[in-house]
């Protein structure tokens, strides 16, 4: 190959042969497509010459901000060498009488495409009213009824015709090129009688001017006049004819000179003979005049209907009109309403009265009265049943609209009539063969069908019922879209059924049975319904990752009554009555099978196992922070208990039988006091909580010191002097412990700890972190903690509990000393409080005051339940005064 | 003390009778320490400080643009938390009586909030059936975690050194334990208006408005005893410990308050108690430490300090 020789000619060049250079390629195939607009850099340079702004129509357009950028004038020029100028500011207030400051027109803003858009609009206008081509304008109108004077119709007619179009319309020019001339009517021709009629002459006067050859011809139909409705600009009321003046009554109008000349004019006085007939002096109620004009082009009926080819014009239609007309119509001249009043001229008074809209009663309804289609329907379909013994319902009975709306075919109608029916047509081929044939054909196909049917059964009818195809559902599709979307949660026995068939798809092998066919369900509709199935688990899986937390199924089940379109069936409600049924049968058991773990046992009130659930649950690693507790280790999924017993055991196993905390290091209590709550849940957990988070628990322990720091030097400083020497009492016990807390928290915390530990949960345990605000509890603390080393040295439960319950005892009675104490000094409180208040910064002491002595008596006593409840969950306890919670279990 | 025989009475002499507050009053809460004060917030969207053996008002908090539902006091009695229906929790100063924090996040309103043992972490409730839990050390507002787990409102919390216990309108009980790293939900049945643990955490203490309250167990679940007698349907009412965990208190709807034994579940006389509010009493707290204190709050607007006949 060349091109493989050159590759290597190439490469001993020391040419990169897999190089794009090397490898370009010259050829081009096809046509390139144009580059796509949107691919252009919009930003990219342009130099100056070559940039050019367009519109959104693509028109080149002025840059700038104000479309007189940079290059207007000169080129872009807006009319000016200078290109645009910005008018000069004129004072109007030197200059008022100019009209320099004249109102701004339109065109002022328009450019120059508004303004060639305007002019031809203005021309089309101008084109219109040229068109027009019997001039229906005032103007054309005007200027014709200058010379109508003294021309009859056909002069104008004929001029009309002489004198060229001005311009035709559009319209005009197609009709004159269908042969329509002006001058005549628009419509098929006539023959020479028609147009007699129509030219008001009768045709069968004979009369010597008629060319018996004029009568073999057709004629073009008169042309009708439009007729002109009189545009209104004056200010009469309706119905007002202003009639003629003088001048006008004197020559123009025709129909005018027919009658009597000039208007009636109102009786009165002062009115000369030459006085003119002014507007106010007309009888305004006079309309024996106005008759003649007045137009019924369509009320004339004729004997000769369709002779008449019905046409007026200004002058002849009226006279036209008149003949025909007259004789029937009462003159509206005589015609008054009932009050004396004419009516309004162009109207005439109805002979029949208005026939007045019958109201009938609404009927009454009985009281026990039910809407009940359904006996409309059975009479429907007697109704039908008589349709196919007599075809023809009688007509009393109710039809259907379509029924009616068809009405009786002629079958029918010919049927009750007794008609023989017609041979009707020949349906099918086989009816023009001859018998003969037919019976041949017949054979020939008995004869090609038979083999198969004799040698399977008799009758291979379709009406054997086919299995169902039940479509699949895979087991994992199933399970998903069990925990997904519900579709049919509105109707419950769908519902139970989709949830049978997930269920019976999810675990194939499980022996759970699919929906069968329900009693009434034909085999197609069962494997429709299966098969909506399959397309609903398909679609309703649950949404996957991210979204799915978003989303969660309605809890409740749209139990509310169904609602039936349409019109209320009573036929079906039996149906629907079995279908509740069938609701009714499976619901319970979907029920019991649901619920039963659950709500069964809490309505029984077996709690307990059945009523509780337990899952992992991953606690946020600030939270656990918080809390100080070390973050749970989910990855063993379960039992996360055995495997931290496990690795707490070499640890734990040594303190735990011993039941010696106080034997173990300083840090041990203190961590056990710290994570508290849960010592008495799981034993195991609390070694591993020790040894693990030992780091976090130091970590966190940082704050209390914090407390523990502002706690003495704040109240310090606020405790009154009255308590001074207790204070002292207090610093001397607790500096100590304060100034090593940053190298150690661990020294004051066993003392104080262990209270909270024992969970107190709630009410007391953090102010016990404050060692503090323990002001005379400090010397029964110190005795409390001596008493709690003889005891952990002791070692002896029994001990305890004595030691404790001394303790207790000694605890209330220094509380109810204290107590009465607190409540002389509350006594005061108050007062001092409002002035500390004033002062700003008193509310802390107000609300952190002394509420360690309670605390601490109280405290001895709950650690001492707590640990002897705690002892007592696992060994039995000792004998105790009073049951506690602890006793049930 | 000296322990005597059988549960100590109820503390049923009205001592005083707080009532600066105009339409309901949700909840009364002691302080921490001595509890010698009480908080107690209600329908006029103010927050009350009280000096219950006075009977005087100390201070107003005003800062809620609606109904006051819970309050949490911290333990060192300088701050407290407070929500409802503005679907926020604010975490106020005590002193300077202005709120510090305002944490936003709930989408409906916040029926309980809960400060943890050393008010660090903050857990409110709320009508979206969600608990947040917020991180009060750290400058961010946003939750520091999101229990979903409720299907309903969640009307009540408890939040101990390594629990948070939440209790449902959906009949659930839900206790999470960050030490075990389990969610324990035990199923009632019923609307949960109260779960209160006992001191030592072994029992829990359940009001749902079937008018029951139940005492489970709380490492089993088993039910221990139910104490019922009271009428409790339609509100949120609070059941909780007599003096020593000896007795259950619960205030009902009728405005008794009801006591009952804890271990045979009687009513302790009398029986039925007298009607001591005018309407459903919807919080009863004990006192902490004095075993003859008590307050509940009610609907009629007042909040009443029970104490013993001295």
């Amino acid at each position: 190959m060349s091109t493989a020789r050159l590759k290597r000619k190439l490469g001993d060049l020391g040419i990169d042969t897999s190089s794009r250079k090397a490898n370009e390629n010259f050829c081009l195939i096809g046509t390139p497509l144009p580059p796509l607009e949107k691919s252009k850099d919009t930003g990219e340079f342009v130099p100056l010459w070559k940039q050019e702004v367009r519109d959104e129509k693509g028109r080149r357009r002025l840059h700038g901000a104000f479309t007189g950028g940079f290059s207007a004038g000169y080129f872009n020029t807006v009319g000016s060498k200078e290109g645009w100028t910005p008018s000069t500011f004129i004072s109007s207030r030197s200059d008022r009488t100019t009209n320099k400051n004249r109102p701004s027109r339109p065109e002022d803003f328009m450019d120059e495409e508004d303004l060639t858009g305007m002019r031809d609009d203005q021309k089309l206008v101008d084109e219109h009213e040229q068109m027009d081509l019997l001039g229906s304008t005032q103007d054309e109108i005007s200027k014709r009824g200058v010379g109508a004077d003294d021309k009859d119709a056909i002069t104008i007619a004929l001029e009309q015709s002489l004198l060229p179009a001005p311009k035709d319309s559009v319209g005009a020019r197609i009709l004159k090129k269908m042969g329509w001339r002006i001058g005549q009517g628009v419509g098929p021709r006539i023959t020479w009688r028609q147009r007699e009629i129509a030219f008001g002459r009768n045709p069968d006067v004979p009369s010597d001017d008629i060319d018996e050859e004029a009568k073999k011809h057709l004629y073009a139909p008169r042309d009708t006049p439009l007729i002109i409705v009189e545009r209104k600009d004056n200010f009469h009321g309706l119905g007002y004819d202003r009639g003629l003046g003088l001048h006008a009554s004197l020559g123009v109008a025709p129909e005018a000179s027919k009658q009597s000349n000039g208007p009636r004019l109102a009786g009165g006085f002062g009115l000369g003979a030459l006085n003119d007939a002014d507007d106010d002096d007309l009888d305004v109620y006079d309309h024996s005049q106005i008759r003649g004009r007045n137009h019924h082009a369509y009320d004339a009926n004729d004997v000769h209907d369709e002779e008449h080819v019905l046409m007026s014009s200004r002058s002849q239609g009226a006279r036209d009109l008149g003949k025909a007309a007259q004789p029937q119509r009462p003159s509206t001249g005589k015609v008054v309403f009932r009050d004396g009043k004419q009516p309004l001229n162009g109207f005439i008074i109805s002979e029949k009265p208005v026939a007045e809209d019958l109201c009938f009663p609404i009927p009454d309804v009985p009281k026990d009265w039910t809407p009940n289609p359904k006996r409309v329907w059975e009479m429907e379909k007697a109704n039908s049943k008589d349709k196919e013994n007599a075809s023809i319902p009688p007509p009393s009975q109710t039809q259907s609209h379509a029924q009616w709306k068809k009405g009786i075919s002629a079958n029918q109608r010919g049927a009750a009539l007794g008609e023989t029916p017609l041979p009707s047509a020949p349906r099918s081929i086989f009816e023009y063969i001859s018998k003969k044939d037919q019976e041949r054909i017949k054979n020939i196909a008995a004869s090609r069908f038979a083999p198969p049917s004799t040698s399977d059964d008799p009758s291979p009818g379709p009406s054997l019922p086919t299995p169902p195809t039940i479509t699949h559902t895979e087991p994992h599709v199933a399970q998903a879209a069990l925990h997904g979307f519900q579709p049919f949660t509105t109707d419950p026995t769908k519902q139970a059924r989709y949830t049978a068939y997930l269920h019976a798809h999810a675990n194939p092998g499980s022996g759970t049975i699919p929906p069968a066919q329900k009693p009434g369900q034909s085999a197609e509709e069962f494997a429709k319904e299966i098969n909506d199935y399959a397309k609903s688990a398909a679609l309703f899986r649950p949404v996957s990752g991210a979204m799915a937390g978003r989303f969660t199924s309605a809890a409740a089940l749209d139990l509310a009554p169904k609602i039936i379109e349409g019109l209320h069936t009573p036929a079906a409600q039996p149906e629907e009555g079995a279908d509740s049924m069938d609701v009714a049968e499976e619901k319970p058991k979907e029920e019991v099978k649901e619920e039963a773990p659950k709500v069964h046992a809490a309505r029984l009130g077996m709690y307990g196992v059945m009523t509780r659930e337990v899952c992992t649950w991953q606690p946020a690693r600030l939270l656990c922070k918080r809390f100080g507790v070390k973050e749970p280790d989910l990855d063993v999924p379960v039992d996360t208990s055995v495997p931290s017993a496990q690795t707490a055991a070499p640890e734990f196993t040594g303190a735990a039988p011993a039941d010696e905390f106080a034997g173990a290091s300083a840090g041990v209590p203190q961590v056990e006091g710290r994570g508290s709550g849960s010592s008495k849940r799981d034993v195991a957990n609390i070694g591993m909580g020790e040894d693990d988070g030992q780091g976090d628990d130091v970590l966190t322990y940082e704050r209390p010191g914090m407390d523990i720091f502002k706690a003495i030097f704040a109240s310090d400083d606020e405790e009154s002097d009255e308590e001074k020497d207790r204070i002292d009492d207090v610093d001397e016990v607790d500096e100590p412990p304060a100034v090593s807390a940053p190298a150690g928290p661990s020294k004051p915390a066993p003392d104080v700890k262990p209270p909270p530990s024992n969970g107190i949960v709630e009410d007391v345990d953090l102010a016990t972190f404050k060692p503090t605000f323990i002001p005379r509890g400090s010397k029964p603390k110190d005795t409390e903690k001596k008493e709690k080393k003889s005891k952990k040295q002791k070692s002896s439960k029994g001990g305890i509990l004595v030691s404790f319950d001394v303790d207790e005892d000694g605890g209330d009675s220094s509380l109810t000393a204290a107590r009465q104490k607190h409540r002389d000094r509350d006594s005061e409180r108050p007062r001092k409080k409002k002035r500390k208040d004033r002062e700003g910064d008193g509310g802390e002491d107000m609300w952190v005051e002394k509420p360690l002595p309670d605390i601490v008596k109280a405290l001895p006593v709950n650690l001492s339940l707590d640990e002897d409840s705690q002892v007592s969950g696992q060994e039995t306890g000792p004998p105790r005064a009073r049951k506690r919670a602890i006793d049930f279990m | 003390m000296a322990p005597s025989r059988g549960p100590q009475a109820l503390a049923r002499t009205l001592h005083k009778t707080l009532s600066n507050h105009r339409g309901p009053v949700h909840v009364v809460r002691y302080a921490k320490g001595t509890a010698k004060y009480v908080l107690s917030g209600g329908q006029d969207r103010s927050i009350r400080l009280w000096n219950p053996d006075l009977g005087t008002e100390i201070k107003k908090f005003e800062a809620h643009g609606y109904e006051v539902l819970s309050i949490s006091v911290s333990h060192d009695n300088t701050k407290f938390a407070s929500s409802g229906g503005d679907r926020s929790v604010f975490v106020w100063d005590v002193t300077a009586g202005v709120t510090t924090r305002r944490l936003a996040g709930h989408m409906g309103k916040v029926n309980v909030v809960e400060l943890n043992a050393d008010a660090t972490v903050l857990a409110s409730g709320s009508y979206d059936s969600t608990v947040r839990l917020w991180d009060l050390r750290a400058p961010a507002r946003a939750p520091i975690q999101i229990l979903e787990e409720a299907r309903d409102a969640v009307q009540t919390l408890h939040v101990d050194a390594t629990t948070i216990i939440a209790g449902s309108v959906d009949g659930h009980v839900r206790t999470y334990d960050l030490r075990k790293g389990e969610l324990r939900s035990d199923f009632i049945g019923q609307p949960v208006t109260s779960a209160i643990p006992s001191s030592d955490g072994t029992t829990l203490l359940v009001s749902t408005l079937d008018s029951h309250v139940r005492l489970f167990d709380t490492t089993s679940g088993k039910l221990l005893n139910a104490f019922t007698g009271h009428n409790h349907t339609s509100y949120r009412c609070r059941a909780c410990f007599g003096h020593e965990e000896a007795t259950v208190v619960c205030g009902d709807e009728d405005g008794a308050v009801w006591a009952w034994d804890l271990v045979d579940a009687t009513v302790l006389q009398p029986n039925p108690p007298p009607k001591v509010h005018d309407k459903v009493i919807t919080w009863t707290e004990h006192h902490p430490t004095d075993p003859g204190e008590m307050v509940t709050s009610s609907a009629d607007g007042t909040v009443k300090v029970w104490r013993h006949p001295s």
